[in-house]
C-alpha cells in the first residue's frame, strides 16, 4: 500500500478514526448499545498508546520529520516533527486519556448521548497529541483549535444544570479570544519570516542580529502569543476561566483539562519560547518568572479559603501551571527538564485527585469538603488512593511531586535566582496547608450522614485511579528512567538545536 | 497600476482589533460578544492575506490562504459552540446579559 493521503502519524490517525467511528459504532449496533460506543473509544485510545511505543523507538536517536507525500521539504511545507517533548506530551494525553474513558463507563451511566462524549474525548486528546507533534504552525494551530472547540463542549456537557453552561461560555469565550491573540502573533511571525515552520521562523531570527524595527515587532508578536498560551495554560492575569470550568465540567473532562489541556498549553510556551524566541530570552525570562511567582501565589492563596473540593483542586492546578512556568523561566536545561517531569507528575497526581473527586460526587452528590468528612472510613479503598494523590500534590518525599519540585528548585538556585526560589519554596510549603487540612478532613473526621448513605464506587472507576495511584509511586521510589527521559527530552529541546538540526536535509521525508 | 501601500490594509486590520477588543471588553449582550470574537479573528486572517501578497511584489503566498481558509472553518465551529452555549442559557435564564448569570464566583 503506497502512502496514506493524509498521514499524520499513527496515534493521530488511529485517533481521528476512533472519533469518526465511535458515533458509526454506537448508530450500527442497536443491541450493544452504549458499550460499543465505549468500547470504540477505548480501543482507539489504547491502540494509539501502544503505536506511540515504536514512535518512541525510533525518535531516541533524533526528531522524525513528516512531510506530505510528493513533497520537499520546504518553508511553505506543513509538517509535524516528533521529538522526544511531543511524545512525552502525547503520552501524558494518552494515559489519562485511557483512564477518563474507562471511568467515564460507569461515571455517566445515567447520562445519555454517549456517542458524542467519547467522539469529542477522542477529539480531545488527538488535539492534545498534534499540539505535541506539529512543527509549523498551521499544523499546530488546526490542532489547538480542534482541543479548544471539543474541551468547550465537553466542559458544558451536563447541559441540564445551569453551572456547566455559564462555566462553558466563560470558558468559551476567554479562549477564543486567547486563540485570536495567538493568531494575532502568528500572523505577525508570518508578516516577519515570512514562512510558518518553526525550524525556519527560528533560523530567520537567529540570522537578523535584530534590526531595532523588527526587534520591537518580535517583541510584539511575543507578547501575542504569550497572551494566547497563557490563556490557555491559565497563567495568572488569564486564569479566570479555570476555577469555574474545572468543578463544571464532569469529572473525568477535569481530569484531562488539568492534566492534558492546561499542559499543552504550558506545551506551547516551552516549545515557542525554546525554538523560535531563544535569541530574546532575556526578555521572556525575568517575564515569565514575574509571571510564574504571581500565579503560584493567586493559585494557593485563593485554594486555601476555598469549599467545594473540585474548586480547591482547580486552584492548585493553578499554582502548580506556576511551577511549571518557573523551571522554564530559569532559563536552563535543568530548571526545563524539572518543568517537563512535573507536567509529567502533576499530570498523574492531579488527574487522579480529580477523578477521586469525581467519585466522591458519584457516592455522595456533593462536592463540599465539610459535606464529605470521614469518606476515608467510609470507604478505605478510596480513602487510601485519595490520601496518597493529596500526599503526592502535597509533595511528601518519596512520591513523584516531590522529585520535579525539587529539580526546579535546584534549577533555581543554580540560576542564582535566589529570591524567586525562596518564594517557590515558601508557596510549596503554604500549599501543604490546604492539602493536608483537606486530607485531615477527609481520612480523620467523622463519618457525616451524607457520607453514611453513600453508594458504593464501582471496580471501573476505582481501576484507573489504582493505576495513577500506583504510577504516582513507582515515579516516587524509582524516578531515574522517566528523570532521564526528561532531561534528553529537554537537552534535545533546547535552544531548538534539534530543530535546526534536521533543517538542511529536512530530516527523514517519507 | 497603483496598489494601495500594505499600510493601509495593516491599518484596516488594526481597526478591526480595535472594534473587536472594544466590544469584547464593554458589551453586555452575550450575542455581541460572539460577534466580536468573529471581528477579532476576521482581523487576523486579514493580517495573513495582507503579509502574504506584500513579501514579493507580484506575487501572492498561498500558504497563508489556506490558514485563512482553515481558520474561517474553525472560527465557523468556535462561533456555532459558543451560540449554542448561549442559547442554553437564554433559555435557563430569560436574559442574553451576561453579568445576569450569577452562578459564577471569582
Amino acid at each position: 500500500m503506497g502512502p496514506l493521503p493524509i498521514d499524520f502519524s499513527p496515534p493521530i490517525n488511529i485517533l481521528l478514526l476512533g472519533a469518526l467511528a465511535t458515533p458509526i459504532a454506537r448508530a450500527l449496533s442497536s443491541r450493544l448499545g452504549k458499550a460499543a460506543a465505549q468500547g470504540c473509544a477505548i480501543v482507539a485510545l489504547i491502540l494509539s498508546g501502544a503505536s506511540l511505543y515504536p514512535l518512541y523507538q525510533a525518535v531516541r536517536a533524533g526528531p522524525l520529520s513528516l512531510v506530505p507525500a510528493d513533497c520537499e521539504p520546504s518553508p511553505l511545507a506543513a509538517c509535524l516533527s516528533i521529538d522526544l517533548m511531543g511524545i512525552l506530551v502525547a503520552s501524558v494525553a494518552i494515559l489519562l486519556g485511557i483512564a477518563a474513558a474507562v471511568y467515564s463507563t460507569r461515571y455517566r451511566e445515567s447520562e445519555g448521548s454517549d456517542a458524542e462524549y467519547y467522539a469529542l474525548l477522542l477529539l480531545m486528546v488527538a488535539g492534545m497529541v498534534g499540539v505535541g507533534f506539529s512543527a509549523d504552525f498551521l499544523t499546530f494551530f488546526v490542532f489547538w483549535e480542534i482541543m479548544s472547540v471539543a474541551s468547550y463542549v465537553l466542559v458544558a456537557f451536563e447541559s441540564e444544570s445551569a453551572e456547566p453552561i455559564e462555566a462553558g461560555l466563560k470558558y468559551a469565550i476567554m479562549s477564543a479570544a486567547g486563540n485570536i491573540s495567538l493568531l494575532l502573533g502568528i500572523a505577525l511571525l508570518y508578516g516577519l519570516t515570512g514562512t510558518l515552520n518553526f525550524a525556519y521562523i527560528a533560523q530567520a531570527f537567529k540570522a537578523e542580529a535584530a534590526t531595532a524595527a523588527q526587534d520591537i515587532w518580535q517583541l510584539v508578536a511575543l507578547a501575542l502569543i504569550l497572551v494566547g498560551f497563557g490563556t490557555k495554560a491559565a497563567i495568572v492575569p488569564f486564569h479566570t476561566w479555570l476555577p469555574d470550568a474545572h468543578p463544571a465540567a464532569p469529572s473525568p473532562i477535569s481530569a484531562m483539562l488539568s492534566g492534558g489541556l492546561i499542559k499543552a498549553g504550558a506545551y506551547g510556551l516551552i516549545r515557542i519560547c525554546t525554538v523560535i524566541f531563544f535569541p530574546l530570552s532575556r526578555v521572556w525570562q525575568p517575564a515569565l518568572l514575574l509571571l510564574a511567582l504571581l500565579t503560584m501565589f493567586t493559585g494557593n492563596l485563593l485554594a486555601l479559603m476555598q469549599d467545594d473540593l473540585k474548586r480547591l483542586l482547580a486552584f492548585s492546578s493553578i499554582a502548580q501551571i506556576g511551577y511549571i512556568v518557573f523551571g522554564l523561566a530559569t532559563g536552563t536545561s535543568d530548571g526545563l527538564t524539572g518543568s517537563l517531569f512535573h507536567i509529567l507528575n502533576h499530570a498523574l497526581a492531579k488527574g487522579l485527585l480529580f477523578l477521586c473527586a469525581g467519585a466522591f460526587l458519584y457516592a455522595t452528590g456533593t462536592r463540599r469538603i465539610r459535606d464529605l468528612c470521614g469518606m476515608a472510613k467510609q470507604m478505605p479503598v478510596l480513602g487510601t488512593i485519595f490520601t496518597l494523590g493529596m500526599l503526592a500534590i502535597a509533595g511528601l518525599p518519596g512520591l513523584n511531586v516531590f522529585m520535579s519540585e525539587m529539580w526546579i528548585i535546584r534549577a533555581g538556585i543554580e540560576a542564582e535566582q535566589f529570591l524567586p526560589t525562596m518564594l517557590l519554596i515558601f508557596n510549596v510549603l503554604l500549599s501543604v496547608v490546604y492539602y493536608l487540612r483537606t486530607i485531615q478532613v477527609i481520612v480523620v473526621g467523622r463519618p457525616t450522614t451524607t457520607v453514611a448513605e453513600a453508594r458504593p464506587v464501582p471496580a471501573a472507576m476505582l481501576a484507573p485511579m489504582a493505576v495513577l495511584a500506583g504510577l504516582c509511586l513507582v515515579i516516587g521510589l524509582y524516578p531515574d528512567p522517566f528523570i532521564r527521559f526528561a532531561s534528553q527530552a529537554a537537552a534535545t529541546t533546547w535552544h531548538g538545536s534539534a530543530y535546526l538540526a534536521a533543517l538542511p536535509t529536512g530530516g527523514m521525508a517519507r | 497600476m497603483t496598489t494601495m501601500p500594505v499600510q493601509y490594509y495593516l491599518l484596516g486590520a488594526f481597526a478591526l482589533i480595535t472594534i473587536g477588543f472594544y466590544c469584547l471588553i464593554t458589551r453586555r449582550n452575550m450575542i455581541r460578544l460572539v460577534i466580536a470574537i468573529d471581528i477579532l479573528s476576521n482581523a487576523a486572517h486579514l493580517m495573513f492575506i495582507v503579509f502574504s501578497s506584500s513579501a514579493k511584489p507580484g506575487f501572492t503566498q498561498p500558504l497563508a490562504h489556506a490558514l485563512v481558509i482553515i481558520s474561517m472553518a474553525m472560527d465557523g465551529c468556535v462561533v456555532a459552540v459558543a451560540l449554542a452555549l448561549v442559547m442554553l442559557a437564554y433559555r435557563r435564564y430569560g436574559t442574553r446579559d451576561v453579568r445576569q448569570l450569577r452562578k459564577l464566583r471569582w
